[in-house]
């Protein structure tokens, strides 16, 4: 991007300098005066009845200022996208996460202290910790009133003729491949404080990603207490990561709420480690049942897939993955017939929710791993065989994918370059190496009833910007990205401009921080946004200068005729001029940018992004065939991803993503025992330290995405989509064994290679 | 968090006597064990007496042997030059324990105190055949570490006693050792096993150069010990340590004495591994399943031991073929 001055730069995060020092004000530094601290009490067992609550010995405690439990909130309240989640429960508890009870007090050690004083008997109920258990006739209802522990949510979707396909085909696989959970892991831990003015309107600070939606739940929320017509304010501190677990509302937010409520005080709550491990939602574990086939040739012809997943005892956004599984299992190479069917079940297990890749990662790892056992049975190199498969620009996928822009084929051609395919694949001695692909959303994803984002600009009188933009910065950058688009376009300096993004009482509307979206959907908007102001700009300009508006540039700051050299003014000049005069005016404008893709129809179908992103990751591995270790030898992560408007934070993505594809894929897992998180803790759950990082090149495959801001596409998540079925790939490249349960640890491998050898 | 008194004594008399006037109280050193009971509310002692002002409590001297203060960090271990040629083991667990923020403060006499079956120093202590001298109320006196150990958590100390230093041999230039600590990441992480070995070898002179060069190879483990055996290298003396496969850092007492006095071989070091797994008795837990751990003191034993022979046939080799060990 030769004609570009920001845009297309690897300029640092703008707001690296206040994380680097301390400065940033994360939700638990936040204050506000006379603020209370609550702290919340949960099941003692996943599943069994209440048979006492009783609150009186936390009342009295000194410090205590309010103490609430089911009784308080209004009748059949219910959170979450089944509605089937009261933020406070009485009755019956079905998870180890179940809110009690809750209290508020001078602070969290008053606070912790009253919650030890609240009596509860309970009686232990047996619970259902197995969806399959859950699925049997005559299981134990997990939501009595629904009569069913599968969730009314039935995915299906039938493209094509599967069984035809499966009678024509040369060669079929199938095979079962499970996942586990996993957790985000955010150094920022959630949290929020919710204060209400005298007439009942909520200000909640908070580190939500989806600051409107968010908004919306909690305006229903006010209406159930019983204040109807209120306006609910969010004030978004700086956010210490989300990875989908800020994606939805949850019920520590309602309690804050309630308990603001019964105190007239602001009430602070802040999740310690602990509970940021076993009461956020993780991502959802999953059973796959897949079956490929391919012709003579190699072509495939079908997949078919039937899928489990442990929904836990609530719904929240999660158990809508399966909606965004769908786009690897139809349009993850060309297939021309596809079937697929998934069930999320109740269970006494934790809840899941959003997370990275959502879906993704669980479907791409059984295509992905089952798709190497098709290229060995037809007897194909899995690389060939997935050059062969390749989607292309202009495909119409079965799904009615429109596929715009696509460089899968040059990422998979980059992967075979640099990890020396040819040469490594006739290697041996305990190495081998594996390849695996990614098809992702890369345009916005109409899963809302709007995918847009809106904002605003605003001029000042020395040539210094603002913008208000409804995306939220996670971490991920999309303040510096947008505030590049901008800088670009009114040829200032990006130090001239602040982008706003933290208060719905002055931001625009966005749906949230999902789908890989914001740099797409969010710099579309700042693009039109920009754009329009800049026309103001020059219009403006033209009259002072006596110049053609179309003759007009502006570059440093200064605005210039490209005609004339004697005709330049500096652009705060000219905004004074416009602004201190009889009949001035300050310079605004503002954009909503709304993505033209389809919401999915009835069958599941439907061009659900602009523009998809694609990509491929190759890894060597050894085996320590003794001990079952791994070690990644090299890591190759090409990705398309449009045009990269900043090439240091989109490496960053990769890296970031690639390492948490590795933790997915080699060790962490949230190990739960009969409905009770094991390893709660860094120590035992095994997040990947620095010191784990194996060399990770991220190549960027660049291609024009016409609809793109500057030609870019989204990037947010594809990093950790094929990292494990890579790996997977990999290790049965080296060693000769395959293993379908993640994570991949030490000890599954050296149990395969001793079955493996017994065989022999 | 719970708040409470923070005493600091200038001598270690100070500090004894302290801690049998004082009600509830506990030694607090580097404080990374101490301080994550308190916050795991599974200590809640009313006084911490510190120990981190005591004059003499941190030193390494290595005059006639090795003597370590228990106060010394394990980063002031990790740059010992001397440790690192001498007591290599010790040194193997004190460059990957917890991250160097953690070795800048923690202590070596902190993790042996706290008895943690999986504490990385417990077992090159063991197998360097470190004794632990003891000072309470009425002297001081000395003991094996092998009977220091109790249980998990658990050692001989009362209250009222400190752990003033560890003593170790003089070690000669036939006599190597090396610990391995098989973890699941690479840092910040505990064992899942871990396995220390010391061994005394004796060859002929003639013979050296040969071995040198054999180790300079990336041959298998097998062939590089059945030319050690044509070479007639032979195993003087050896103690193998254990952690995380009982209740207590354990040595492997059986395999040791069927090992000494014998020439090295392939066969050998299979039954000394077998031996070794024999004697363990490893749990399921969340951090590793007993079969697998079984499996690995059978793989570690044998890694150990052979780095610790490379380690007396190439004292001053910087690099060791990672692949082997
Ligand atoms: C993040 C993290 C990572 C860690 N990683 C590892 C690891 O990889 N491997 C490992 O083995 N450990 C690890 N640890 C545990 C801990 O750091 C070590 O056990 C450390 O050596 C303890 O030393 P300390 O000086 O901090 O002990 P403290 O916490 O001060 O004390 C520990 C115990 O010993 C007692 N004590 C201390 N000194 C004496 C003395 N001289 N006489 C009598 N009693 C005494 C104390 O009363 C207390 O009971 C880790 C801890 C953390 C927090």
């Amino acid at each position: 991007m030769d004609n570009f001055t920001i845009v297309g730069q690897k300029i640092p995060k703008i707001d690296a300098p206040v994380k680097a020092t301390g400065d940033a004000l994360y939700i638990q530094d936040i204050k506000v005066s006379g603020m209370l601290h609550g702290k919340i009490l949960y099941s003692k067992y996943p599943h069994a009845r209440i048979l006492k609550l009783d609150t009186s010995k936390a009342e009295t405690l000194p410090g205590v200022r309010a103490v609430v439990t089911a009784a308080d909130m209004p009748p059949n309240f219910r959170i979450g996208v089944m509605k089937d989640n009261p933020p406070l429960k009485s009755g019956k508890t079905k998870s180890i996460r179940d809110e009690i009870a809750a209290v508020a007090a001078i602070s969290t050690e008053v606070a912790e202290e009253a919650l030890s004083l609240i009596e509860v008997e309970y009686e232990e109920l047996p619970g259902i910790f197995d969806p399959i258990e859950a699925m049997q006739e005559g299981a134990t209802l997990i939501h009595e009133e629904v009569k069913s522990n599968i969730l009314k949510m039935p995915w299906k979707l039938v493209c094509g003729d599967v069984e035809t396909a499966k009678k024509d085909s040369a060669h079929i696989v199938e095979d079962t491949f499970s996942t586990q959970w996993v957790t985000h892991c955010c150094m920022g831990t959630s949290g929020c404080i919710a204060q209400l003015d005298a007439s009942n309107n909520l200000t909640l600070y908070s580190n939500t990603q989806i600051p409107s939606l968010a908004q919306n739940d909690f305006i229903e929320a006010l209406n159930a207490f019983g204040y109807k017509n209120r306006r609910v304010r969010i004030i978004q501190s700086v956010i210490g990561g989300g990875f989908g677990s800020k994606l939805d509302t949850y019920a520590y937010e309602y309690i804050a709420i309630l308990l603001a409520i019964k105190t007239r005080k602001p009430v602070k709550i802040i999740f310690s480690r602990e509970e940021e491990f076993f009461a956020t939602s993780p991502r959802q574990c999953t059973i796959t049942k897949i079956s490929q086939g391919c012709d003579k040739e190699g072509r495939l012809t079908f997949r078919e897939i039937e899928m489990i997943l442990d929904n836990g005892a609530y719904t929240s956004w999660g158990a809508t993955t399966p909606s965004v599984m769908m786009l690897p299992i139809s349009s993850l190479y060309k297939v021309p017939n596809i079937k697929y069917v998934a069930k999320c079940v109740y269970t006494n297990n934790t809840y899941c929710q959003a997370m990275r890749g959502y879906g993704n990662p669980q479907a791409t790892f059984a295509i992905e791993s089952s798709l190497d056992q098709l290229a060995e049975k037809a007897g194909i190199d899995p690389l060939e065989f997935r050059i062969r498969n390749s989607n292309e620009p202009g495909e119409i996928t079965p799904q009615r994918f429109k596929i715009t822009s696509c460089g899968m084929k040059e990422c998979i051609d980059e992967v075979a370059k640099r990890l020396a395919w040819k040469t490594k694949k006739e290697h041996k001695g305990n190495r081998g190496v594996g390849i695996a692909s990614l098809i992702h959303v890369g345009g916005g994803a109409r899963v809302y009833k709007s995918d847009g984002c809106g904002t605003i600009i605003k001029m000042d009188d020395f040539g210094k910007v603002d913008v208000f933009t409804g995306a939220s910065d996670i971490g991920q950058g999309s303040d510096t990205v947008i505030a590049q688009i901008v800088a670009e376009v009114l040829g200032i300096p990006i130090e001239d401009v602040n982008v706003v993004n933290n208060d719905t009482d002055i931001c625009p509307w966005d749906v949230g921080v999902h789908a890989s979206r914001t740099t797409f959907v969010a710099g579309n908007a700042a693009l039109g946004a920009a754009k329009k102001i800049r026309e103001q700009i020059l219009e403006a300009a033209g009259k002072l200068l006596e110049e053609e508006p179309s003759f007009l540039d502006i570059k440093n700051s200064i605005i210039y005729s490209t005609k004339d050299k004697e005709k330049s003014t500096p652009l705060g000049k000219a905004l004074r001029k416009i602004h201190y005069t009889l009949g001035g005016k300050m310079l605004m404008a503002e954009y909503f940018y709304d993505p033209a893709n389809e919401n999915f129809d009835r069958e599941f179908k439907g061009n659900l992004s602009v523009s998809y992103a694609y990509g491929a990751h190759g890894v060597e591995v050894e085996v320590d065939k003794e001990t079952g270790q791994v070690k990644i030898l090299n890591y190759i992560a090409a990705h398309d991803v449009g045009k990269p408007i900043n090439p240091l934070l989109l490496e960053g993505q990769i890296y970031g993503g690639g390492l948490q594809g590795i933790g997915y894929a080699l060790g962490e897992k949230m190990i739960y025992k009969n409905g009770r998180l094991m390893n709660g803790n860094f120590l035992d759950y095994k997040m990947p330290t620095v010191k784990d990082v194996p060399p990770v090149q991220a190549v960027i495959v660049e291609t024009d995405e016409k609809d793109g801001p500057f030609g870019a596409k989204g990037i947010g998540e594809p990093g950790l989509v094929p990292t494990a079925p890579a790996i997977a790939n990999a290790i049965y490249d080296a060693v000769g064994v395959r293993i379908k349960d993640l994570p991949i640890t030490p000890e599954k491998i050296l149990k395969a290679l001793k079955e493996k050898q017994g065989r022999t | 968090m719970k708040s409470y008194e923070y005493h600091k004594p200038k001598t270690i008399e100070e500090a004894i006597s302290l801690m049998g006037s004082l009600e509830d109280a506990k030694f607090i050193a580097g404080g990374t064990d101490v301080m994550v009971l308190i916050k795991q509310k599974k200590i809640s002692s009313k006084c911490m007496v510190s120990l981190r002002n005591i004059d003499g409590l941190a030193y390494i001297d290595t005059q006639n042997g090795l003597r370590i203060g228990s106060g010394t960090t394990h980063n002031t271990i990790d740059e010992n030059g001397h440790i690192k040629r001498y007591y290599s083991a010790l040194t193997d667990a004190t460059s990957r324990l917890g991250s160097k923020q953690i070795r800048n403060v923690a202590t070596i006499g902190g993790n042996i105190c706290n008895a943690a079956p999986s504490a990385d120093t417990a077992c090159p202590l063991l197998a360097l055949d470190a004794k632990a001298v003891i000072v309470g109320q009425n002297g001081s006196k000395t003991t094996s570490l092998d009977e220091f150990f109790l249980g998990p958590g658990k050692t001989i100390l009362s209250k009222e006693e400190l752990l003033k230093e560890f003593v170790m041999p003089l070690y000669g230039e036939n006599t190597g050792s090396a610990y391995i600590k098989h973890t699941r990441r690479n840092a910040m992480d505990l064992p899942i096993l871990g396995v220390a070995t010391r061994i005394t070898v004796s060859l002929p002179d003639e013979n050296i150069s040969r071995c040198k060069d054999m180790f300079c190879t990336i041959d298998s483990i097998s062939n590089i010990l059945e030319r050690l055996k044509d070479e007639g290298v032979k195993c003087e003396d050896v103690m193998i340590a254990m952690g995380v496969v009982a209740p207590r850092p354990m040595r492997a007492k059986n395999a040791e004495s069927v090992m000494k006095g014998k020439i090295v071989s392939s066969e050998l070091f299979e039954e000394i591994g077998n031996i070794a797994a024999g004697e363990a008795q490893p749990r399921d837990s969340i951090r590793g399943e007993a079969w697998y751990r079984t499996e690995m003191i059978k793989v570690l034993v044998k890694r150990a031991l052979i780095k610790s022979i490379d380690r007396v046939i190439r004292p001053d080799e910087a690099f060791y073929p990672e692949r082997l060990w």
